[in-house]
Order: C-alpha cells, then sequence, then structure tokens
C-alpha cells in the first residue's frame, strides 16, 4: 500500500466533549427480562468513526445493549439516539444501522453474491448499481472469485468476510458487529484483528464491537466500555483502562494483577501511605487520593511494573519493597513470570523481559528476592 | 472402508452365541449389516410388491362369474400352458370417460384440499415454531390430539357439524340466515380432507421451520426487509422442503380418499376411489377395479416420484 488511509475526522473526539456532538447517544437505558436485569440504567455517548468496543463476560448486558441498538429488542425504559434521531419506536428494518452477527447469519439458499445484494434489492435499487455495488464489496473483503458460492462452500473465514461485506453493502452509518472474530481459530483472528480495524479506518464507519476477549478489545478500539451485570462501570481508551483501571473488577477483568488490601496510614495532598499486612511493607503513592485516614482500599499493581532483584534495593521512604521466594517460573519466550510467595503467604505475580540471551545468571526457584516499584506503578482502589 | 483382518492377529474371543451365527452367516457371505438392509426389504417385498403384482396380474385378466370372479392368467391344457392376457381393462380405462374423469376429478380435488391445508396449516406450524419452548410440546399434542379418535367417527362427526339441521346452520338460523346445502358437496370433501389431514402438513412444515435459525430473521430485518419481505424471501424459500413433504403427505392420500367423498361428498362428487369401491364391490370386477388401481400408481406416483428426485437435488445443493 502505497500510503496509510487518511483519517475521515479527528480521532479523538471524546476528549473535547464541548465541541463534538455525540452520534450514537445511549441515555438511561435499561432492559428487563421478567425479573432479571440484563443492562441497568446505561448511558454512553459514542462519536461519529469510532470503533468502539463492549466488553464483557457473559451475561455482562452487552449483546442486550447491541441489539437494542440494532432494534431487535426494546428498552424497558431510556431511549437511544442515532445521528440525533430517536429510535426507540423505529423497527429494525428502518434502522440506520447494519449488524454483523456471531453466527454470520447468511442465508444458506442464496450465493455469497445475493447475500451482499440482499439489503440492496430491499432498497429498491437499479440492478447495474447492485451489481457494482456487490463487485465493489467482495473486492473490499477479497473474496473477487467467490461470488457465485453458496456458504456452505466457504471457510469460517471465508464466511466471516461476506458478513461483514453484507452488513457494509448499504453504506450503514453506524455498524454493530457481534463477537465478529469469536468463531475463527487464533491465527486467523489476529490477521482479520487488522483487517477489521484497517477496513473501519477506510470507510469512516463508526464500528461497535461486542466483545468477551479482552486482547481484542484492546487491539480494536477507540474506546473500551467495560461491562459487569449490565452495568458500565469503566468507558476509556485502552490504555486508560489498563493503566488507570478505576476500580477492583475492571483491574481484575482486563489483564492480570496483583491485588492488593491496605490501611491508608498518611494521607497527605502530594502523596499517599497504605500500610498492607499481606505485602510485610508500606505502599507509597506520589499523588494525592481522595480518601479518609485508616480507610480500608485496594493496591493493584500489574505483574510488568515491578522489578525483582537479589540485592534489597534502596527503596522510596523505607516503603515499596517487598520481599519473598520465588516459588514458580513460567518461562514464556519473551518475557518470565515468576510467583514470589511473600511471608504473609500472600503471591505476586512479577514479570520480567528477557533482555539476556540464555542468561545464565537468572533468577531461579527457591532464590529469597526483592519486589520493588516506582511510586506510580500501582493503581489506588476503592471500590 | 476395508474390513479385512489381518490374518497373523487372531479375532478377539468373544464367548457370545451371536458369534457363531454371526460367523456362520459370515461364511455364506452375509454381514450384519446387510441383515438389518434385508429385514425392511423383505417386509416390502412380501407386503407391497407381492400383492401389487397380484394387483397387475388380476388387472390383466377377464371378468368371469364365479369364484375367484375372474379368468385364470394360467391355463393348461393337453400339458401346455397358456397364458393369457386381456388388455381391454386399461384399453376401457381410456375409452370410456368415467374414469379418465374421475382421475381428473380426483387429482383436482387432492390439488385443491392440499393448497387449503397448506393455507391453514402454515400459520399454524409457523405459530408452534415460534411459541415459546415450554409451550411447543402441548401445542403439537393438540394437532396429533385427533388422531386419538377413530378416523372414520370423526368424519361421521362433521357431518353433525354440516347437515342441514346441524350445528352450524342452527347458528346460523339464530341470526334469521337460511340453512345452507354444505352436505353431499364438494365443499363437504374439502372441509373433510383438510381437516382430516391437516396434522401431516403440519408436522413436517413444523419440524422445518423450528429448525430455522432465528438470527437469518433478524438478519433479513436488518438488512432492511420489511415482514412480508422476510418471509418471501428467507422463510419460505427455506421452509420449502417441509411444504413439499407436507404436500406429498396430503395430496398422495387424498387422491386415493374414499369414505371422505362417500360420507360426505355428493353424487357429483367423482374420485377414483369411489369408482374403484364401486368396480369392485358393485360390479364385482375385480380386473377392471384392479386396472384402475394399477393405472393411478401409474398415474400419481411416477411424477411424484420424479418430482421428488428433483426436490432431493435441490436441497443437496
Amino acid at each position: 500500500m502505497a500510503k496509510k488511509p487518511q483519517l475521515a475526522i479527528d480521532t479523538r473526539p471524546w476528549r473535547d466533549t464541548a465541541n463534538n456532538k455525540p452520534f450514537v447517544r445511549i441515555r438511561n437505558v435499561s432492559k428487563k427480562f421478567g425479573d432479571i436485569i440484563a443492562v441497568d440504567d446505561v448511558s454512553l455517548d459514542i462519536y461519529k468513526s469510532e470503533l468502539f468496543c463492549l466488553l464483557g463476560g457473559s451475561g455482562s448486558g452487552k449483546s442486550t445493549l447491541l441489539r437494542m441498538l440494532a432494534g431487535f429488542e426494546n428498552p424497558t425504559s431510556g431511549a437511544i439516539e442515532i445521528d440525533g434521531q430517536d429510535m426507540t419506536a423505529v423497527p429494525p428494518y428502518d434502522r440506520p444501522v447494519n449488524m454483523m452477527f456471531q453466527s454470520y447469519a447468511l442465508f444458506p439458499h442464496m450465493s455469497v453474491e445475493q447475500n451482499i445484494a440482499y439489503g440492496l434489492k430491499r432498497d429498491g435499487l437499479p440492478r447495474a448499481e447492485i451489481n457494482a455495488r456487490v463487485e465493489e464489496l467482495l473486492a473490499l473483503v477479497k473474496l473477487g472469485d467467490y461470488g457465485k458460492r453458496k456458504p456452505h462452500q466457504l471457510s469460517g473465514g471465508q464466511r466471516q468476510r461476506v458478513a461483514l461485506a453484507r452488513a457494509l453493502a448499504k453504506r450503514p452509518k453506524l455498524l454493530l458487529l457481534d463477537e465478529p472474530l469469536g468463531a475463527l481459530d487464533k491465527k486467523l483472528r489476529e490477521e482479520t484483528q487488522f483487517e477489521l480495524v484497517k477496513i473501519q479506518e477506510s470507510l469512516g464507519v463508526t464500528f461497535i464491537v461486542v466483545t468477551h476477549d479482552q486482547e481484542e478489545a484492546m487491539t480494536l478500539a477507540t474506546r473500551i466500555g467495560v461491562m459487569n451485570q449490565g452495568e458500565i462501570v469503566m468507558v476509556g481508551e485502552p490504555t486508560d483502562i489498563y493503566e488507570f483501571p478505576n476500580s477492583r473488577f475492571v483491574a481484575n477483568f482486563i489483564g492480570s494483577a496483583n491485588m492488593v488490601e491496605g490501611v491508608v496510614s498518611e494521607d497527605e495532598p502530594d502523596h499517599i501511605r497504605i500500610r498492607s499486612s499481606e505485602l510485610g511493607c508500606d505502599i507509597y503513592v506520589g499523588h494525592g487520593v481522595d480518601c479518609a485516614p485508616e480507610q480500608r482500599l485496594w493496591w493493584a499493581i500489574r505483574p510488568e511494573k515491578m522489578v525483582l532483584s537479589r540485592e534489597k534495593p534502596a527503596g522510596l521512604n523505607g516503603a515499596n519493597v517487598a520481599t519473598g521466594i520465588v516459588e514458580e517460573i513460567a518461562y514464556l519466550g519473551d518475557i518470565s513470570v515468576y510467583q514470589i510467595a511473600l511471608e504473609s503467604g500472600k503471591r505476586l505475580r512479577v514479570s520480567q523481559t528477557n533482555s539476556v540471551r540464555g542468561n545464565p545468571d537468572a533468577i531461579t526457584w527457591e532464590e529469597t528476592v526483592y519486589v520493588s516499584w516506582d511510586e506510580d506503578a500501582g493503581s489506588v482502589l476503592t471500590s | 472402508m476395508t474390513t479385512a483382518r489381518d490374518p497373523t492377529i487372531p479375532p478377539p474371543r468373544r464367548l457370545k452365541p451371536w458369534n457363531a451365527v454371526e460367523r456362520g452367516l459370515a461364511r455364506v457371505g452375509i454381514t450384519g449389516r446387510m441383515l438389518v438392509l434385508i429385514a425392511p426389504l423383505l417386509w416390502l417385498l412380501v407386503f407391497f410388491l407381492v400383492p401389487l403384482a397380484v394387483v397387475f396380474g388380476i388387472s390383466l385378466t377377464s371378468k368371469q362369474f364365479g369364484r375367484p370372479p375372474y379368468t385364470p392368467l394360467l391355463t393348461s391344457e393337453d400339458g401346455m400352458v397358456q397364458l393369457t392376457l386381456h388388455l381391454n381393462n386399461y384399453i376401457r380405462l381410456f375409452t370410456d370417460n368415467l374414469y379418465v374423469a374421475a382421475y381428473l376429478s380426483s387429482i383436482r380435488i387432492a390439488a385443491i384440499a392440499t393448497i387449503i391445508t397448506l393455507l391453514v396449516g402454515y400459520p399454524m406450524a409457523y405459530a408452534i415454531a415460534r411459541a415459546p419452548d415450554r409451550w411447543r410440546n402441548i401445542l403439537l399434542m393438540l394437532v396429533v390430539l385427533p388422531f386419538f379418535t377413530s378416523f372414520l367417527l370423526r368424519v361421521y362427526a362433521l357431518t353433525g357439524f354440516m347437515r342441514g339441521n346441524g350445528v352450524i346452520n342452527q347458528f346460523l338460523g339464530l341470526f334469521g340466515v337460511e340453512p345452507l346445502v354444505m352436505m353431499q358437496t364438494d365443499f363437504a370433501v374439502y372441509v373433510g380432507i383438510v381437516y382430516t389431514y391437516l396434522p401431516f402438513m403440519i408436522l413436517p412444515l413444523y419440524t422445518t421451520l423450528v429448525k430455522l435459525d432465528v438470527s437469518l430473521f433478524e438478519a433479513s430485518a436488518d438488512l432492511g426487509a420489511r415482514p412480508i419481505h422476510t418471509f418471501l424471501f428467507v422463510t419460505l424459500p427455506l421452509s420449502l422442503p417441509g411444504i413439499i413433504a407436507g404436500s406429498m403427505l396430503v395430496f398422495i392420500p387424498a387422491i386415493g380418499e374414499f369414505v371422505i367423498p362417500s360420507l360426505l361428498g355428493g353424487p357429483e362428487t367423482l374420485m377414483i376411489g369411489r369408482v374403484l369401491w364401486d368396480e369392485f364391490f358393485s360390479a364385482t370386477n375385480w380386473p377392471r377395479a384392479s386396472a384402475v388401481a394399477v393405472a393411478m400408481l401409474v398415474v400419481v406416483v411416477v411424477p411424484i416420484m420424479l418430482l421428488q428426485r428433483a426436490q432431493g437435488a435441490v436441497v443437496e445443493k
């Protein structure tokens, strides 16, 4: 490719909410199935050309929210606005929205071409225009020679691309994707991820993707909305979600984190100190936190944010150094993950880059080591 | 798949009485799989092909008074066996207008009744297929429930509804409507066929409709198809196997139907089943009746077999 496709508009409109109108507005939407609350008072703004990921485990309400955007379910309360239009009473076939289904839902009795042309035919476009558009889409998803085949003659990856082409055919303002890569094997999934982002960027269509795979969400998304039990617990860019989780749930759900319980012993505007019996040392945090002395809270740190050493490091104001014994080592090639057993019985996972080739002096099993970290390495969580 | 066993490895020792049988059969080249296939073949031979051959044989004889009431096919005279084939029964089928008219009328009545059954049964099958899980089996039970009473009884019960002073006319009489003549008409025959054969239409339709993935309908709506278009372009084509199977199950027996036209139909309701009955029992013309039966088989079954083969090719894709 000669040059990187130009982005249609600024990629981060959510950073400037005053000057940007959200494209999709979900306002206080709840959905109840009998006694079960599937979606609980969700409010969310999504901007044009975003690739927004709804991330959550099964039963978190992410698919229900997507189905409400498509119009297959009606909110029990609240309203959904797309491009300034209230969608509450609009049936699915009149919405400027298309969906790519998890099962792909390709029509088995139609060829690839007929599948892609289906939506265009319903709009009553002239035949020549439909044919041109189908050709264009087949080229976009690199299935030029497969137009005459039936879905059952295609591989899983090819079906996925047909489903994408069919969903894009009507040039929807908003494309909904339900676990778009869920049915593909790992290698194909990684390839397709980047292709999906490329297509999204070149077309400038707003994508909302539902996924349970946090890695997929991190790779694809401009922003991620983490859902748990019907609620959106955090919305942010992938780096925000990973580096600055706002709750224990988010810290645990995205990547792996060491979670430590502690009590505030020093509460100053520029730093706080947390006493943790689990770590066997104090935690010095280099910024102010909205908390009270003697408050019980949690501190989460990612495995790669800590350093292992044989000699005791200086530490920070007599804090941020814990000691323990190496219990397990998982060698993953690029990194090694060490499980350190602390005196309290607490286990920490620490990962270290294997920067020296075949290092004979690497820290090994049963060694007593010191674990240290920076003053801003962890997140203080109050919920 | 090869089943040849390496001769150096002894077969596993199993002390079952079956083994001896199996080994004995294997020696004459009969495997277990063949036995399984032989059972239905034997059934078909004894209860379908042999009687059919007998009927075909009788159709080539001539009527005579006596017992049996037809001339023998084979006669022996002076040590010579003579085979006499009378083709005039078949010739009469084509020359006598009664038979041709009865065939055409049967096909017409069966076809119209099948279409009505389809129109009535499709929405019912669709509703059952889309009903909540816990309702489905109850609704299916209700569809099958009439089979628990005698077919004859149910057809008789219809006369109670449709006769001059029956339930329907009494109800209409409350509004001052003159009694309608329903019995002894083609209308009554249609009602009878649709009513008795409806389950045969609903069940195959239900099995195809219930298997359809709901997300296909959602995808269709999502792509801008109104419900009627979703039905025409997605639901209907995908339920075609069920439509064909159900229609066959209604159409084929309806052609030869005897009880319904004789109980509900009038003198002008001409159906081949009644003609057949009359030939056998009123005219005691067994050869003619057999010829009617064989001709019906050819006229109806052969096109249907061809149609089913064509459908098989379509479904296979």
